[in-house]
């Protein structure tokens, strides 16, 4: 039972040991979310919305109300559910491919209304749950099972920098980060901030999560822990790109 | 005399029939009439089918035809550029205005308005909705920087009776009153000819309208 | 306190898609989500006009993918919403609606029928019945209410907040650009008024109490893991929707009993079809008329009754055989005398060209 004290509150204990791959990062971001969720005291407000792709395998993660929508579509679902009762927190989970492909017109314009929302991109540079394809965020170089050569920038373009786009078409109010797996005490911080950006009311928030996909990397812990400490840290800084009072952690 | 009237109400409250019926009326008195479709709402709408229909009755029409049109209501540039220029026409100009939110706001759009002695003419039916009531009416009209006539057409289509005529009546003289705006006429559907006489039960002068749009649904 | 939105009954003039704005409201509607495109503009634009007067909202979305997946959000946090749309959009929306259909979301849509394929022309047609009735990647668990007049898409658009709310299927008003943008009277009134009880939504999502203390948490989805598991979710799904629609289904059939011929339409087209019933009956032609009111579920029963007295159609529809396919799928393996058809995709029918074809066909 050691390890169920560590367990956040609202965590669903009956759905654990989850249903991620050893080494994923979903676990270490989830755990953060559910300590803020306990922290803050936002079970009882708080709506949860998964996307497809690793993210959907959260849908009964957490005591909390969850929704599982269409690849791309939580965040409309999030901000319908907001603009009806505005009492309510919705959180909207998702991954590069859902946050940066299938659902950017969502993301661009849930940032251009300053919807009082928060979104969570998990980005682990591919499409995990359909068998690892290239995806928005796919390093220039990397091997997907349909960028078998490495991805060539020529013909498919740069790793999408999401929360700097975000950040460049956020309002006043927003609240835009990345934090990484590799480093719980700063997505820890960065989360919170976010959680409690949204109860404040002020502005749309969004958090991007670096993340690990061993499985579809093919990488042992060494391995996958240097792909996303050096690899991807080359294309995607941490740190915090807009804060409501523009004081940023770097 | 030559007139300028801008015909300006609320959606279907009949300011096509009304500008198409004057401008006919003073067709028939022999002299030169420019009809205007001056709607950016719905450009695609009023007078478009009636165009050539109104030219062969002798009114110079400047509205879109179909012809010039291209992706009817999808694309299109909906000013027409020599809308821009109708009040230095000669004779009289009738404007028949679409309905939104801007209100007088588009007599900008028009060359000349703010020295031209343009009339806009308010078109009221109070069997619809936001118009249906003198404080309602008056809300309305606060919309427009100037209103210098009001015309009651208050009907229901094809279920109108003299009872939603008067009631009109009364409603619209009543704002008239209370606006110290002049009722230009009361105006109804030919069928009440007879029935009406030229005046009506508060001595506003009646006018009988042929209808038109109902051939004109696009 | 928000004033009723209809102090009493009144006889009005209106556009059609006004008319669904005011009956929105009446209704006791919370929020529409949408986003532009012709002929149902207008039904926003009057929304966005009485919405902040009756303390209710409105949020322009950046496409209609998103207008209907934020519909569904409205939904389920317990807010009677709705939208419109119409054409290309119409397509977009089949994605959320089979959300909607399988996590049984009570959404109302109002569809105005525009010419297709593709953008096409923004003005008239039939060609959404495909559509409505069976787009989307599933089985059809749509109610689909066509109207025909002004009255009715008042009547229908108050009704289809109770039906969806009642059976928890997404519902559609389907109208038309005609029916959008012409203008004829209509008696408009508050539902309480008459007796109609409006059913009171309630939320999915975000409800009292702390989950896993005062109650357990909701954990909604639409995947499923193996073939078994999403039969045994499906079956229970179809089955409702069989009960229902037995209570939900609609026709209108008039002088069938001692028809020669029957004119089968919906919508809009209706009315040329009454013209020219009425007109042909004058003339001491017998001529019938069966129409569908609900095109899903369809009076399949119903179209049967009719065509064991007179099995003589013409069906008439502003599309290539939209209509005709829900029709014969009615009438399959019924003995038929003659199935006659005008097809006019995205054209107009006058009762006159009814009352020709008619009596051509008769001599």
């Amino acid at each position: 039972m050691a390890e169920h004290l560590a367990m956040p509150k609202s965590w669903n204990t009956e759905t654990k040991p989850h249903k991620f791959c050893p080494g994923c990062g979903h676990g270490l971001v989830l755990k953060v979310l559910g300590e803020v969720i306990d922290e803050l005291e936002i079970q009882d407000r708080m709506v949860f919305g998964v996307d497809i792709g690793c993210s959907l395998l959260a849908w009964d993660f957490f005591n909390v109300d969850t929704v599982q929508t269409h690849h791309g579509r939580t965040n409309p679902v999030m901000v319908g559910i907001k603009r009806a009762n505005p009492k309510l927190l919705p959180i909207a989970y998702m991954g590069d491919g859902g946050g940066y492909a299938i659902g950017s017109q969502h993301l661009v314009n849930s940032a251009f209304r300053n919807e009082k929302i928060m979104a969570i991109v998990v980005n682990n540079c591919n499409y995990g749950m359909t068998g690892g394809q290239m995806s928005p965020t796919t390093l220039p170089g990397q091997k997907t099972e349909t960028s078998p050569y490495g991805r060539d920038a020529k013909e498919t373009g740069n790793p999408t920098l999401g929360p700097e786009m975000v950040a460049a078409i956020a309002s006043p109010g927003a609240y835009v980060a990345r934090a990484s797996v590799s480093n719980m005490k700063q997505l820890k911080r960065f989360m919170k901030k976010a959680v409690e950006n949204q109860i404040a009311g002020n502005g749309f928030s969004f958090l991007e999560v670096i993340s690990s996909c061993p499985t579809n990397w093919r990488t042992n812990a060494k391995q996958t822990w240097a792909f996303m400490e050096e690899e991807m840290a080359k294309y995607f800084k941490t740190g915090e790109l807009r804060t409501p009072d523009e004081s940023k952690e770097g | 005399m030559r007139y300028l009237e801008a015909y300006v109400g609320e959606y279907a409250s009949g300011k096509s029939e009304n500008a198409i019926n004057r401008a006919l009326s003073l067709i028939d008195q022999g002299q030169q009439v420019s009809l205007i479709d001056l709607d950016l709402v719905e450009p695609f709408y009023t007078l478009r089918p009636l165009k050539k229909e109104l030219e062969a009755l002798g009114l110079e029409v400047v509205a879109w035809e179909t012809r010039e049109t291209m992706g009817l209501g999808e694309a299109g540039s909906i000013l027409k550029p020599e809308m821009r220029w109708v009040l230095k026409r000669p004779g009289h100009v009738i404007i028949d205005v679409g309905y939104g939110v801007s209100g007088s706001d588009i007599f900008n759009l028009l060359e000349g308005f703010e020295e031209s002695q343009l009339k806009i003419l308010a078109v009221l039916n109070i069997a619809r909705p936001m118009t249906s009531d003198t404080e309602e009416i008056i809300h309305y009209l606060e919309g427009f920087i100037r209103v210098d006539g009001l015309i009651n057409n208050s009907h229901l289509g094809a279920d109108t009776d003299l009872d939603i005529i008067r009631q009109g009546s009364d409603i619209v003289t009543e704002v008239s009153r209370r606006l110290g705006i002049p009722v230009v006429a009361t105006t109804v559907d030919e069928r009440f000819r007879g029935i009406m006489g030229e005046k009506d039960h508060h001595g506003n002068p009646v006018r009988y309208l042929k209808r038109y749009m109902e051939r004109a649904f696009w | 306190m928000a004033e009723k939105p209809i102090q009493e009954e009144k006889r009005v003039f209106m556009t059609g898609n006004e008319v669904v704005a005011w009956a929105a409201v009446a209704a006791g509607a919370d929020i529409m989500y949408g986003y532009p495109i012709t002929p149902q503009n207008e039904i926003m634009h009057y929304w966005t006009r009485l919405a902040p007067k009756h303390g209710k909202k409105f949020l322009q979305t950046e496409d209609e993918l998103s207008a209907g997946f934020t519909t569904l959000g409205g939904a389920l946090a317990g807010r009677k919403s709705f939208s419109a749309t119409a054409g290309p959009g119409t397509t977009l929306f089949q994605e959320p609606l089979s959300m909607a259909e399988m996590m049984r979301i009570p959404v109302v849509v109002i569809v105005q029928q525009r010419g297709g394929p593709s953008t096409a022309t923004v003005i008239y047609s039939q060609q959404e019945v495909n559509m409505v009735t069976f787009g989307g990647n599933g089985e059809g668990w749509r109610v689909v209410y066509s109207t025909a007049t002004h009255q009715e898409l008042f009547d229908y658009t108050i009704k289809a907040f109770n039906t969806a709310w009642k059976y928890r299927f997404p519902t559609f008003i389907l109208g038309d650009g005609y029916q959008a943008k012409m203008r004829e009277p209509l008696v408009m009134y508050n539902p309480e008024d008459r007796g109609i009880e409006m059913i009171k939504p309630v939320a999915s999502l975000g409800l009292p109490g702390t989950p896993g203390k005062d109650r357990d948490a909701v954990h909604l989805r639409n995947t499923y893991s193996v073939e078994e598991e999403l039969y045994d979710a499906t079956m229970p799904i179809q089955e409702d929707y069989e009960k229902m629609s037995k209570e939900v289904v609609e026709w209108d059939e008039r002088n069938v009993d001692d028809a020669d011929i029957i004119i089968i339409s919906h919508g809009v087209v209706s009315r040329a079809a009454i013209a020219a019933m009425n007109r042909l009956r004058e003339k001491g032609v017998k001529v019938g008329y069966f129409r569908p009111i609900t095109l899903r579920p369809f009076p399949d029963e119903q179209l049967q009754k009719v065509a064991a007295k007179c099995s003589n159609f013409l069906l008439v529809e502003s599309a290539l055989g939209q209509l005709a396919r829900l029709v014969k799928s009615a009438l399959f393996n019924m003995p038929i005398d003659n199935f006659d058809t005008l097809y006019k995709p995205g054209v107009g029918v006058t009762a006159e060209e009814l009352v020709q074809r008619i009596e051509k066909t008769i001599k």
